[in-house]
């Protein structure tokens, strides 16, 4: 590829997010809805109200699903337009590189630091009354933890003027996002809720690590697809003599 | 700004138009959207359709 355009970075990485989308709902159906089905159960346990939900079981399965594969290609897209802007200024020196090192930092900021703050809870778990608390929780760490991705690459690229090896950028370069990520997850408000008393300990944990599943796997096959989308066929011999 | 060392492949910058960060606000908007609306009674649909991903993507939920 002689000079990358937007357009071209940026249908490369739609169609890698929509196969990270596809990888995504698959690991929710096949690994995380069991997880569902069980606190369901819990919950329809414990109800005593004879109120129809507006959608069945098998809808919202679909959904889930759906919402997978859409939020991948809008975050695919998103990714894309960053990984434009910032592209001659990451450390890596292969686009497979670079488009793989965008998607561990995005992993790490957007998906990996919110659930260790505030872990992902099967229904039946988070409190109603404080949905919008925890709602503005969870965006403002992701927000802030961006602002560290975004300083620690500042950091690295400031450092490219002085002669040193890289190792040590890199180095730098981790050791400021570690301290700001540690920071704020130390300074972040605790969730309101508490988690009811018929909730068995061990859904939670298979919940929390069927949801990472479906998060890492959306990224990795995202991060892997659209650096390989990136990387420039081998022309034929034949072709070039 | 000339490196010290032999260069590596360093790629050329890409023209990013101001324009392009539309689409990373639209698509930010639609993930709020399908993801994050609460309490508006068109809202209520989206959230009851994408509810198990909701859960399973470790957004904040009931």
């Amino acid at each position: 590829m002689a000079s990358l355009t937007l357009g071209a970075v940026l249908r490369r990485a739609a169609l890698a997010g929509l196969f990270a989308g596809v990888a995504a709902a698959l690991i929710a159906f096949l690994v995380v809805e069991p997880r569902i089905d069980d606190a369901l159960a819990i919950e329809a346990a414990r109800s005593t109200s004879d109120e129809e939900p507006l959608f069945g079981r098998t809808t919202q399965v679909f959904g889930g699903m759906v919402a997978a594969a859409a939020v991948a290609v809008c975050l695919a897209l998103v990714v894309g337009v960053v990984f434009a802007r910032v592209r001659h200024r990451l450390p890596a020196t292969t686009d497979f590189g670079r488009a793989a090192l965008l998607a561990f930092l995005g992993f790490t900021t957007v998906a990996l630091l919110p659930a260790l703050k505030y872990p992902a809870n099967p229904p039946g778990v988070g409190d109603p009354d404080t949905v919008t608390e925890r709602t503005v929780q969870y965006l403002t760490l992701i927000a802030a933890a961006a602002a560290v991705t975004w300083l620690a690459f500042l950091v690295h690229d400031r450092l490219s003027a002085r002669p040193w090896p890289p190792a040590y950028r890199a180095a730098v370069g981790v050791a400021v996002a570690a301290v700001g990520y540690t920071a704020l997850l130390m300074t972040w408000p605790a969730s309101p809720d508490s988690v009811p008393a018929d909730i068995p300990a061990a859904l939670l944990w298979d919940f929390r690590l069927a949801s990472l599943a479906e998060l890492a796997t959306l990224w990795t096959v995202f991060g892997l697809g659209f650096g390989l989308l990136l990387t420039p066929r081998p022309v034929p011999a034949a072709a070039v003599a | 700004m000339a490196a010290p060392s032999a260069p590596t492949a360093s790629a050329t910058p890409i023209r990013v138009p101001v324009a392009a960060w539309l689409i990373v606000a639209f698509a930010l908007l639609a993930v709020f959207v399908l993801l994050q609306l609460n309490s508006t009674a068109f809202a209520e649909q989206i959230h009851e359709f994408t509810h198990d991903g909701r859960h399973a993507l470790g957004v904040p939920c009931h």
